[in-house]
């Protein structure tokens, strides 16, 4: 296997004196998709913060090469990582447009080319582009999160619970427009999710997180075949 | 008539301070949810200032500009050394440091400059002559000048905000801060700016208004009240609300001053009146944003 995109090594943080990540261990493949799987309270959202220079963190993480386990989150964002927030983060009082216009404000140069081309992957959002994204739905408000976040050209796409709130069926059309866009773009994706039986279809490798550690590793297909998975995740041993 | 047209030139440009004082208020209000209560003082403080400028020699424009970039300083300071350590800790406080700030400005201006009311020199022609007529009416340029420096502000603030990168990011940071740190906006240095601009706004409107009035501690203190009323009036959200409530409130100020003899000495009791009604009524103000966001 080739030197990964991303190489997390012994990350802790939490929130105060409260440790939440006890020293997480995991790669990203230039590439691929990678899931970290775990329930309400496992740690989820504060890798996907610690990872984003959101919230102060220790151990090491390296990305393509350099460390920015010490980085800002505007650093962390211009070295190529971008992050979908839980619970989709819009500006809910910002136009569409707006919205994607303050996703390349990194950006150095015109976006015009970028916001076509998201346009065209979400037609939905052309037709709102001057509506306030607090007026849209919240499979289309997801849509405009990824999107916002595409607009920095991200080389790793990071998305913590895009499932969250949405219908079963948006769901699935949210993790096809993900794997599309990995296959058209090459960029790697790290995913932390509960929903396991969508997420895992979706992942190349994936990562069961509890209480702050790692507990479990396979590919995709191994970990939906697991019983402590299936009955932890899926509802039961089926 | 004439009396008419007069008075509401007068309601005009008074209003228009209280609008320029309002949009101060909001351009804060949208990035952090504070109603600074030190604006006035502050812009008091840099009316001072101009006013010390120009018996050195300075020209009044000059020392206009020059009190605006202190306004500017004076503001953001406050935000990084006062609002923001307090907001991290006990957001509820940071309105008590505010009128901590309002109190300590007062003093100060008091301290270096005594608290004999002084004068400073408007910025538009003002001799006894200054004027031009329609019909009867006497229409002093001093007004019109005053009606025009806030059509320019609100022209600049609209560009500002709707066309540049930092106007986006300002509104950006408004609604939610986390996310502007994830797309890169340093929201610190937004933050700091929009106090800062907010600060240079507040001087502006003291400096306008100090030729008209007497240049003492208690300068914007009514004016202040005012265009509180006039931002809650306007939205506190909404800079275009600012404008239309301080100009609403200076006509209203205006008319009710020279038709309603019995209001005039009433005047903010009056106003007290409205805010009431406006917070009953339409706690979000005439063009303030209702939070509508579908889950």
């Amino acid at each position: 296997m080739s030197e990964p995109i991303l190489h997390v090594r012994g990350l802790t943080a939490g929130y105060g004196q409260i440790e939440v990540l006890h020293g997480l261990d995991f790669t990203v493949a230039d590439g691929e998709i990678v899931v970290i799987l775990g329930a309400n309270g496992a740690g989820k959202t504060t890798t996907m913060r610690a990872i984003s220079g959101m919230i102060a963190r220790t151990g090491d993480v390296v990305f393509q090469g350099s460390s920015i386990g010490k980085a800002k989150p505007d650093a962390v964002l211009r070295a190529g990582i971008s992050q979908v927030p839980q619970g989709r983060g819009t500006f809910t009082d910002l136009s569409v447009e707006d919205n994607l216009r303050a996703g390349a404000y990194a950006m150095k140069g015109s976006i015009a080319a970028d916001l076509d081309r998201w346009y065209d992957v979400f037609p939905r959002l052309a037709e709102r582009r001057d509506q306030r994204a607090g007026q849209l739905s919240g499979g289309e408000q997801q849509m405009l999160a990824i999107a916002r976040a595409m607009m920095n050209r991200p080389k790793l796409l990071l998305c913590d619970e895009p499932s969250l709130g949405l219908a079963p069926i948006i769901t699935q059309d949210l993790f096809r427009i993900l794997g599309e866009l990995r296959d058209e773009m090459g960029m790697a994706l790290l995913v932390v999710e509960q929903n396991a039986g969508l997420s895992l279809q979706l992942a190349d490798r994936a990562y069961v997180l509890e209480t702050g550690n790692i507990v479990a590793t396979g590919t995709g297909d191994e970990l939906l075949a697991d019983d402590t998975v299936k009955e932890a995740y899926l509802g039961g041993v089926g | 008539m004439s009396l008419f047209i007069e008075r509401m030139f007068n309601g005009l440009a008074e209003g228009s301070i209280y609008a320029l004082l309002a949009l101060a208020l909001v351009v804060i209000f949208r990035s952090t949810g504070q109603l600074n209560f030190a604006q006035g003082e502050i812009g008091t403080l840099c009316a001072f200032f101009a006013s010390t400028f120009t018996l050195s020699g300075w020209p009044v424009w000059l020392s206009i500009l020059v009190a605006m970039v202190i306004g500017f300083v004076i503001a953001a300071l406050v935000e990084r050394v006062v609002v923001r350590p307090i907001e991290e800790r006990n957001p509820g406080a940071v309105i008590v440091a505010l009128i901590g700030v309002f109190l300590a400005v007062n003093q100060l201006s008091a301290m270096f400059w005594g608290v004999d009311a002084r004068g400073l020199p408007s910025v538009f022609p003002n001799d006894e002559n200054a004027f031009f007529k329609i019909g009867d009416a006497t229409i002093r340029y001093e007004r019109l000048g005053i009606i025009a420096v806030l059509a320019v502000m609100v022209l600049l603030l609209f560009l500002l905000f709707n066309y540049t990168k930092i106007g986006l990011a300002m509104r950006a940071v408004a609604n939610n801060q986390e996310s502007s740190n994830l797309v890169g906006i340093r929201v610190g240095n937004i933050l700091i700016l929009g106090w800062g601009l907010a600060g240079a706004i507040g001087a502006l409107a003291a400096t306008l208004l100090a030729p008209s009035a007497a240049l003492s501690g208690t300068l914007m203190l009514g004016p202040f009240l005012l265009a509180s009323v006039a931002a809650v009036l306007g939205g506190l959200d909404s800079p275009f609300g600012a404008v239309v409530g301080g100009i609403t409130i200076g006509l209203l100020k205006a008319f009710l001053i020279g038709y309603v003899d019995f209001l005039a000495e009433m005047l903010f009791p009056v106003m007290l009146v409205v805010l009431l009604a406006v917070l009953l009524f339409r706690p979000s103000g005439l063009f303030g944003t209702e939070k509508v966001e579908r889950v």
